[in-house]
């Protein structure tokens, strides 16, 4: 399909690819934020939840978040070399990235699974409810990104439409900042 | 604007192959020309429209002659009426304002008026519709699952949302709420699509206040739509593990708290009301402006009390929750910003009324209907006033007299709003002119009825009559108030049969109606400088418009003609 | 549009920060913010945990997404939903955060924290873990307090159960009027004559469907325990005829 002449006009002078992943940054924002600030009312609220989070590992937790970083500097990365022209380059670093998203589901799957089979499920209490909601949510936007992230990785590796490197690696900076929040709400205020 | 121009010459080349979309019965499939995916969205919100009436047909007939066989329908049980009235709510709302108000009108006008070839994202927007059309279904197939549909009102208010013990719509209501959650979805990336247009893709020349103001007031009202849905959007998600999962997010007896539900509820549901007023308001503004001949009293006024009372609509929601058990003093708070929150609404009103004044007023039909929109409204948002004071609202909170105040303020908006904007833009949709005699009839039939369904309601409401209740012979107090009930039922009646000869005009117009030119109403804006209905593309690539000034120069004394388009020179 | 140059030349080249050194900046911090809790004083934690979390997240947001350089509309649109959520949580605290205000008081939330949740005795496999349950941010662990002490079983059945059984047990409370079955009588022998303490436990604590009974009887089940169901059981005893 054509592109319109409407997505190559720019009155605001920035691009509208990149102001529309702004916009749904702003989104996710209130969306995150509403489930955050409902998860901080009732831990704020409930002093026994402590009990609850206990359970959860830091040590896992800091690695993820350590593996989430890790992607984001390859992100900036491909960003980097995509604005220099070098499409393959760009989709090198991309694929690092995806490949730092596997290891941080693979990471939480096994996470889960102990703590599922160790009778922290869902429904245990309020506070695992939470934490396997707002984790969950997460994980699904992090799916999301990696996906659309191999579709443009393999646009990339063909020198097409490089402009959207910046705006993958955009979603997936905040991917990571919500994580940088999750991670002390959930793994460390015990 | 010299990057324009660059940008210009490249996408003349890009259209240089005559691109044409898909033909045929694929292209109400594939299109992604933003004209097509408005009169999707139009239809689709029109047939959800006759649902949602027939459904308050079907309750109000119950309400009136209680135990009755309602023709077309049968006995209505208190499960189904709960039924009705939960979906009548939701998809008047959700499936049947925000589509055409926004999404259809949006998609139809915006790239038009900035005098752009189409919406910047064009396979989102098409996605954006199915996505929407998806949720459609899922809301008309909640009705017919096992169990019924969802009755726990369209406030959805836990336990008894979540409980299936409680609601005992297992299915239909995770339906529900799965309809309305992807309803959210599409409407947030349509948002999107229709920021960025507005934001970056104008013709040269057009700055920012040249903008037509219906194009302004959709983009405020997605922003608004974006900023408040988000927290509904986690708690949907929390109320749909509670009835699929059995967690506890909003059970008392599982440490979770209801109230919960009730303000994420509302800091979006607000918002939500503001989010479907501004457009209709930008319908208004332009239909006044054209047929007043008059350039609007003010602008910038109208678009910062527009973005004023945007900002301050995040800040009154609790005055749904007046005596739902929140503090009082917060109770104390909310109803000092609910107060506030009339003046900028009245002042929007004021300054239509100030560019009717010494205007030189024709009375066609979508004029019409935009003048019965201010009277209407009016109403309905002086009404609110008194329940925006938490002191009344302790009497008035859950009877029929919020429920007639949301009428006044919604049925202009949505329909009358709806009917306005349809009448004026028709020409450029379809190349035809509608029947003024059928116009006539059919807004005369539709606004004498609606006030003889309503205003009874008032005075219901004032007697005590509670919402949400199946058969009012029960309570022998309301009982009496029998007659009420029966005028607004036959007066509903009278207004959906004045919908055929609507339906009619509408059908026959687009096939049989006089030809219509560029420009029938001789307005200033862009979309009536090409053809009717415009082609794909909606201009060839290299007559692309340029803006010269605002949209409302009407009766300038400088010229000749009465108004001055905005691609002119000069 | 492969190479593309933004047409006002804005953000390139001279605008790209040293990534590798914002990237080892990160990780330090993320060290440092593991470590924090280490000390177990409240405040330490506060800032190293969260403190940390905002340094981290703008360094991100300025540097990687160039936030730095971006247009000042974006910032304040970003900046706009941010502070909605602070709203959000002022409007909504005084309710769910908090659990009694003025001239209300939330029974089900306080009767939840007074319940607690049993520590657990396996913390995940490390130590630090245990430390962290020890000594807690958020306030002391509360175990699980044993009902004998502190249940008051007649100021349950008059908060919870009065309203369809009513005062005297008779089956008789406000709520009764709109429901089919009526609720149970526990003046009645009969009852009593057909019913073992057991089932009652099973009853009040998973509900009247758990028995072929009503499910318009809940399941109480979360809110008392084996122990506090026994008492109630024996506080409606004191009804029988």
């Amino acid at each position: 399909m054509q592109k319109p002449i409407a997505t190559t006009r720019s009155a605001t002078g920035i691009p509208t690819g990149r102001l529309a992943i702004w916009w749904v940054l702003a989104s996710e924002v209130v969306i995150f934020g509403g489930l955050l600030a409902s998860y901080l009312m009732f831990r704020l609220g409930h002093p026994e939840w402590a009990n609850a989070a206990a359970v959860t590992n830091t040590y896992i937790g800091a690695f993820n978040t350590f593996v989430l970083l890790s992607s984001s500097f390859t992100a900036v990365l491909a960003h980097q070399a995509a604005e220099n022209g070098d499409g393959k380059l760009a989709a090198k670093y991309l694929m690092m990235t995806i490949a730092g998203a596997l290891i941080f589901l693979v990471v939480k799957a096994f996470e889960w699974s102990y703590e599922i089979s160790h009778g922290y499920t869902i429904t245990s209490n309020g506070f695992w409810s939470f934490y396997y909601t707002a984790a969950g949510l997460h994980a699904a936007h992090v799916i999301a990104g990696a996906v659309i992230m191999a579709f443009i990785a393999a646009d990339a590796a063909r020198g097409r439409e490089l402009q959207r490197v910046e705006l993958i690696g955009i979603y997936w900076h905040f991917v990571d900042v919500v994580w940088i929040f999750l991670f002390p709400l959930l793994y460390i205020a015990k | 604007m010299a990057q324009a121009a660059t940008v210009e010459t490249h996408g003349h080349e890009a259209h240089g192959q005559g691109h044409h979309g898909p033909e045929g019965i694929l292209k109400y499939i594939w299109s992604t020309d933003h004209k097509i995916i408005g009169m999707q969205y139009l239809f689709t919100g029109m047939f959800m429209g006759l649902i949602g009436g027939l459904m308050a047909y079907v309750f109000r007939m119950q309400l009136a002659f209680p135990g009755i066989s309602v023709p077309g329908f049968g006995v209505v049980s208190p499960g189904e009426y709960n039924a009705l009235v939960t979906n009548h709510g939701s998809i008047m709302i959700f499936w049947v304002a925000m589509p055409v108000l926004i999404a259809a009108f949006g998609n139809y006008l915006i790239p038009l008026m900035i005098g752009a070839d189409d919406m910047v994202f064009p396979r989102l927007n098409r996605l954006s519709y199915q996505i929407f059309l998806a949720s459609a279904i899922l809301i008309l197939a909640s009705l017919f699952v096992e169990g019924g549909g969802f009755g726990g009102a369209w406030t959805s208010y836990p336990p008894l949302s979540a409980n299936e013990n409680y609601n005992l719509t297992r299915l239909g209501s995770t339906l529900w709420l799965s309809a309305v959650a992807l309803e959210f979805v599409a409407f947030l990336l349509g948002g999107i699509n229709f920021i960025v247009t507005l934001m970056n893709a104008r013709a040269p020349g057009m700055k920012a206040y040249d903008i037509p103001l219906v194009a302004w007031m959709i983009v405020i009202a997605s922003i608004l739509f974006m900023l408040s849905v988000g927290p509904l959007m986690a708690g949907a998600v929390m109320l749909l593990f509670d009835q699929t999962l059995g967690t506890g997010f909003y059970d008392p007896l599982r440490g979770g708290d209801p109230i919960l539900w009730q303000h994420l509820f509302w800091f979006f549901g607000h918002p939500e009301v503001y989010v479907v007023l501004l457009p209709a308001i930008g319908i208004v503004i332009e239909i006044v402006a054209t047929f007043a001949r008059k350039k609007l009293f003010g602008y910038k006024i109208m678009l910062y009390t527009a973005v004023a009372t945007g900002v301050l609509s995040f800040f009154v929601w609790a005055h749904h929750q007046f005596v739902a058990g929140i503090d009082p003093r917060m109770a104390n708070v909310f109803t000092v910003t609910t107060l506030l929150i009339s003046v900028p609404i009245a002042e929007l009103l004021f300054v239509i009324i100030a560019t009717l004044y010494g205007g030189s007023i024709t009375f066609t039909t979508p004029m019409l209907w935009a003048l019965a929109f201010i009277a209407e409204f009016l109403i309905g948002g002086v009404t609110g006033i008194f329940l925006g004071a938490s002191g009344a609202d302790i009497y008035l909170h859950d009877t029929y007299f919020v429920l007639a105040h949301f009428h006044y303020t919604f049925f202009p908006i949505a329909i009358i709003g709806t009917f306005a904007a349809l009448s004026f833009w028709f020409p450029k949709m379809f190349g035809r002119m509608m029947n003024e005699t059928l116009g006539k009839i059919h807004f005369w039939g539709t606004v004498i009825p609606f006030n003889f369904i309503f205003i009874p309601l008032f005075v219901l409401g004032l007697g005590g009559q509670h919402r949400r209740i199946y058969n009012f012979q029960n309570f022998p107090e309301l009982a009496e108030m029998q007659p009420l009930r029966i005028v607004a039922t036959v007066s509903l009646i009278v207004m959906l049969l004045f919908q055929i000869p609507f339906f009619y005009n509408l059908f026959h117009s687009m096939r049989k109606g006089p030809k219509a030119d560029r420009n029938p109403w001789r307005s200033n804006t862009l979309e009536w400088t090409t053809e009717s209905p415009p082609p794909h593309g909606n201009w060839p690539p290299d007559q692309m418009p340029k803006v010269y000034r605002g949209p409302y120069e009407y009766s300038h004394p400088d010229r000749a003609e009465d108004y001055w388009p905005q691609n002119l020179p000069n | 549009m492969p190479g593309h140059t933004d047409p006002k030349g804005e953000r390139h080249g001279a605008q790209h920060p040293n990534y590798k050194k914002i990237y080892f900046v990160l990780l330090g911090l993320l060290v440092v913010s593991v470590l924090g809790p280490e000390f177990g004083i409240g405040w330490v934690t506060l800032i190293t945990a969260f403190g940390i979390a905002l340094v981290k997240s703008s360094l991100v947001l300025q540097n990687f997404m160039h936030l730095r350089w971006e247009k000042r509309i974006m910032k304040w649109m970003l900046a706009t939903s941010v502070v909605l959520m602070f709203l959000l949580f002022a409007g909504v605290a005084p309710d769910v955060m908090k659990h009694e205000g003025h001239r209300w008081v939330n029974d089900a939330a306080l009767a939840a924290t007074a319940r607690g949740i049993e520590a657990p005795h396996h913390a995940a496999g490390d130590a630090a873990t245990a430390e962290h349950a020890a000594g807690s941010v958020e306030g002391e662990a509360v175990a699980a307090v044993p009902a004998e002490q502190t249940f008051d079983a007649k100021n349950a059945y008059g908060t919870v159960c009065t309203t369809c059984h009513g005062p005297a047990g008779a089956g008789d409370g406000p709520g009764a009027a709109a429901l089919n079955p009526k609720p149970a009588n526990f003046g009645d022998a009969a009852f009593w004559a057909s019913r073992t303490d057991d089932h009652l436990v099973k009853v009040i604590r998973e509900g009247g469907a758990s028995v072929g009974k009503s499910a318009l009887m809940p399941a109480w089940g979360g809110l008392y325990n084996e122990a506090q169901a026994r008492a109630l059981v024996a506080y409606i005893k004191t009804f029988k005829k």
